[in-house]
């Protein structure tokens, strides 16, 4: 069994945004429009934060995806009532919609603020609904969402590789969630960690490579590489 | 069919009306024979090309079956056809190597917009009132050929012209051909925040009339003048994969990047070193930094060739470009010059590449010269790592806004006397929405409300096609073949080609078909020589020598998504040009009455505003604000302070041309003395996402232009800025300013 995982670069991260549309764009998830996006609900489960330091001329900024950090040791399990959050086998926290009932106690326990509440039902004015993913469900209201690693891509792949041969084992590489797979500087990297020889393992390995809030202990299964430093190559 | 019936029909083919349909013959669900036959929630893979910028990225369009709403004589019901349900990129393609941006991820909405226009459209109301009626096919074309056939018949077929904005397809063949068998002039092509200027200092410089190509992934040392290469400019894509290779695609070695600028963008926030340089200066550090490098012995003048000559003083080694005289012009220390100077020289490959406000000053060419020349002198041209051209193959050339202006065009039909006709009677519209883009000075909107007849055929209606009389809307890129021959972004050459995705959704026409009809209607005395669309993409397309393994370049394409070509761009000839001195920048308003530089930016959502009608992108935080459907003025803290405004308050900016009002936003990253403002919100007419949604920073950029090029100089306003009563519409994701170390581990 797999232990899926995710790298960012933040050497390459460019802040570009493709992986929010991306995002949208694979897995149903609604635009709220602007009174409700006023009200603090709009929904990304990718979002780029940005850290402003110093003043102008001297100053810097700094980008940062965030997401579900698929936490080893995730603070928002344990406190569902109805098990609709729960851990797979395969190292996702995944969220069972129909078992939620909307206490909205993950989305407390979450250090990361990446769940977000459906206060209504979703709409999309025709025809824009034709564009809907029938590979994932779209939620209703009083359900709590968020990211799942694509776990529709991660289905599909793993169907395939079944019908391919006994193991099933995935390819590196052949399974992409749709915000890596549009990165555009290539700075999103899934993969397997459990296999030492996977891309996403090897750079989880990298000495730039760090968790958020790592004190907290979670345990992310994200691991972030920190800007690198230039210096000087010294002629040429 | 009246609106109830509409209601009706939408109603039963709802998810919990099915039950309801039962037993009532009047109100049953009619399924039509599927036009196409895909198996069931299995995905097929299709291309095309993403339409919203020129780069042209290539598109994996997944798709799956779906019922899709139709009428077919008069009867409504529902039909399985393959529909459109995700854009990737297209991993072998050599611009976007699998990659798309946020925007091209949104253009699927393009296709599926509530607010497309459906069906040809007869004006019915006053010009400009939005009121329409829907029309046939057959009578809105009749009414194209007699219009056409009047002018031409009264001997004055110049007196039809045609607007479009840039094309990279084939299109703009049929676009030009139709013009000139017409006898009408070329087609007009209007993008107020295009490039035309840095194609005329490239052929200049290089003989090379064309944007560059960034090689970056191999380069050490990047310095961008203003260029948002990882966001909006040239080809974004390409350069932002690029760009992740240079950072960390070699082993031990790590490029750098240095952004010049004076409000930081989304680009220049990923730069190692941040440089504030005045506004329309930026040539002069350019200069600085070759002074710095010729004193160093490094390089001799004569190493720049050509590119050198251009520039006053080049040969004796750019004496008045002296590091204590940079620091007085540009505000940039003169240490930091000399290191960037030097870095620059001993950090091969290096490039420097300039776009955006650095070029749209009245000195805006010099400024690009003077980057060029500061590329050649390191010979940094045509080499890896370097600035580099794209060999654009034969006959696949685009309209781009080198020729004739919008501004021209408006003069020309503007200057008519009053009572006499205008020389513009017949006006086709494509795609282009000068109305809203450009400055009110040019009076667009005046002069198209001259004209006898005006065309669009646009899939929109926007600020400029809702002044037409006719609208022949165009299929969407997922509906029709797609094609497009990149300018930049890859150092081969390369021409995408696609078959549509799938079905036309409403009752649209490709209009290159419509033009060759039209044109075979009006019977040419030599006619055009395609009956199709895809008749023109197959010539051309075969006229390319194949790849290895197919007979045919036009099969190969649609069978890859991209014909690639060898890889050799030849320069031709520049031509003669003498060498320029730089002058300061001038401003529209002077420093006493108007202190604050005005900045508009294209926006990393909207770009200039074409794209504002997409959901997806309105509810796309900036990353530098986090606002979603809003429209902000950026002010420095210190600035803020002065003026009493918070976050979120309300103010006015005002130049000589106008005023408008925003929410502002704080924002560390611009000068004390400068105010920035996102382009492309502020759209009065521009579907039910944009309308009346934010300010249109536009309105109050004066007409000044680049005098030798007639370039509109967009960076050159100067404003006021005053705080109003209250609190404006700004809706962020994110919460207040954040230090970065209090999530550093």
């Amino acid at each position: 069994m797999p232990r899926w995982g995710m790298t960012v670069d933040l050497d390459r991260c460019t802040g570009c945004e493709a992986c929010v549309t991306a995002c949208h764009a694979e897995n149903n998830i609604p635009t709220v429009g602007p009174e409700e996006a006023a009200r603090g609900r709009a929904m990304h489960w990718i979002r780029v934060e940005r850290y402003w330091e110093g003043e102008f001329p001297d100053v810097r900024l700094k980008f940062r995806p965030v997401f579900c950090q698929q936490c080893d040791n995730a603070p928002c399990e344990p406190v569902c009532p109805t098990y609709a959050s729960y851990h797979t086998d395969d190292g996702l926290n995944a969220q069972v919609y129909n078992r939620c009932i909307g206490t909205r106690y993950c989305a407390n326990a979450c250090s990361y603020n990446v769940r977000f509440f459906n206060f209504h039902n979703p709409e999309w004015d025709r025809p824009l609904d034709l564009q809907l993913n029938p590979d994932v469900s779209v939620r209703e209201v009083g359900v709590m969402e968020k990211c799942t690693f694509c776990i529709q891509r991660i289905q599909a792949a793993r169907i395939e590789a079944r019908a391919d041969d006994e193991e099933g084992a995935i390819e590196d590489g052949a399974l992409q969630p749709a915000c890596a797979q549009s990165c555009t500087a290539n700075a999103l990297v899934f993969g397997d960690l459990d296999d030492p020889e996977s891309r996403a393992s090897r750079l989880s390995r990298s000495p730039r490579g760090g968790k958020l809030l790592e004190e907290l202990g979670a345990e992310p299964s994200v691991t972030y590489l920190q800007k690198g430093d230039w210096y000087e190559s010294g002629g040429g | 069919m009246d609106r109830r019936q509409f209601v009706k029909a939408t109603a039963i083919t709802g998810a919990s009306a099915s039950l309801t349909a039962c037993g009532n013959p009047e109100e049953q669900v009619i399924r039509f024979i599927s036009d196409e036959l895909l198996p069931p929630g299995l995905a097929v893979t299709r291309r095309s090309v993403c339409p919203l910028c020129p780069a042209g990225c290539g598109v994996e369009v997944r798709v799956m079956e779906g019922d899709v709403e139709v009428e077919r004589d008069g009867v409504r019901g529902v039909v399985g056809t393959g529909l459109a349900k995700k854009l990737e990129g297209q991993p072998a393609h050599p611009v976007n190597r699998g990659r798309l941006c946020a925007r091209g991820q949104a253009a699927i909405q393009v296709t599926y917009h509530p607010d497309r226009v459906r069906q040809p459209l007869r004006r019915t109301g006053e010009r400009g009132s939005g009121q329409f009626e829907p029309v046939s096919w057959e009578a809105a074309i009749a009414e194209v050929t007699a219009r056409l056939e009047a002018v031409a018949a009264a001997g004055n077929p110049g007196a039809v012209r045609f607007l479009t904005r840039p094309l990279r397809s084939l299109r703009g063949v049929v676009i030009s051909e139709f013009l000139d068998r017409l006898g009408a002039p070329p087609p007009v092509v209007h993008d107020a925040f295009g490039d035309a200027l840095l194609r005329q200092a490239n052929l200049e410089s290089f003989g090379l009339g064309q944007l560059p190509t960034l090689d970056i992934a191999a380069s050490r040392y990047v310095v961008s003048f203003g260029a948002d290469i990882l966001g909006t400019w040239n080809s974004p894509v390409s350069q932002s994969v690029g760009y992740g290779d240079m950072r960390q695609g070699r082993p031990g070695i790590r490029g750098k990047f240095v952004q010049v600028e004076f409000r930081m963008s989304q680009t220049g926030a990923n730069a190692d070193q941040w440089v504030p340089a005045r506004p329309g200066t930026e040539g002069f550090l350019a200069l600085g930094m070759a002074r710095a490098i010729l004193a160093s012995g490094r390089r001799s003048p004569s190493d720049a060739g050509r590119a050198g000559t251009l520039i006053e003083g080049w040969a004796d080694g750019l004496e008045a470009y002296a590091p204590d005289a940079v620091e007085r012009e540009t505000g940039v220390p003169a240490d930091t010059v000399d290191q960037l100077g030097r870095e620059f020289a001993e950090n091969p490959p290096a490039v420097a590449v300039i776009a955006g406000a650095p070029l749209a000053h009245t000195n805006g060419l010099f400024n690009a010269l003077a980057v060029n020349a500061l590329n050649a002198l390191v010979g940094s041209v045509g080499v890896a790592g370097g600035v580099r051209f794209t060999p654009v193959p034969e006959g696949f050339g685009g309209l781009d806004e080198s020729g004739e202006t919008v501004e021209a065009l408006a003069r020309s039909i503007l200057d008519a006397p009053v009572g006499e006709e205008p020389p513009v009677q017949v006006l086709l519209l494509h795609d282009a929405n000068p109305v809203f883009g450009a400055p009110p000075a040019w009076r667009v909107g005046d002069a198209l409300s001259r004209v006898g007849f005006v065309v669009s055929f646009g899939p929109f209606i926007d600020e400029t096609s809702i002044l037409s009389d006719w609208i022949l809307p165009d299929h969407s890129f997922l509906e029709a073949f797609a094609d497009h021959a990149p300018e930049a972004g890859t150092v081969m050459a390369a021409a995408s080609a696609a078959r549509p995705a799938m079905r036309p959704l409403h009752d649209t026409r490709d209009t290159a078909d419509v033009l060759l009809d039209v044109g075979r209607r009006l019977e040419f005395e030599t006619p055009m020589e395609w009956e199709t669309y895809e008749d023109v993409l197959r010539e051309r397309f075969d006229a390319l020598p194949p790849p290895e393994g197919f007979d045919s370049a036009w099969i190969a394409a649609q069978a890859t998504g991209v014909w690639v070509g060898p890889e050799a761009a030849s320069a031709g000839a520049p031509p003669e040009a003498r060498p320029r001195a730089y002058r300061p920048p001038e401003f529209d308003g002077g420093a006493d009455a108007f202190p604050y530089h005005f900045l508009p930016y294209v926006s990393q959502a909207f770009l200039d505003g074409s794209v504002a009608h997409l959901p997806w992108l309105q509810e796309l935080p900036d990353v530098v604000t986090t606002a979603m459907w809003s429209s902000w003025v950026e002010l420095n803290p210190r600035t803020a302070a002065e003026l009493g405004v918070g976050e979120g308050d309300l103010v006015e900016i005002r130049s000589a041309h106008g005023a408008i009002q925003a929410p502002a936003v704080i924002f560390p990253g611009i000068a004390p003395d400068a105010i920035a403002m996102p382009l492309g919100q502020g759209h009065e007419n521009f579907t039910r996402y944009a309308s009346g949604r934010g300010t249109n920073p536009i309105r109050v950029l004066g007409p000044t232009v680049e005098p030798e090029t007639g370039a509109w100089a967009w960076a050159a306003t100067r404003v006021t800025v005053t705080r109003l009563e209250g609190a404006g519409d700004l809706i962020k994701f994110g919460g207040a300013l954040r230090e970065h170390e209090d999530l550093e581990r």
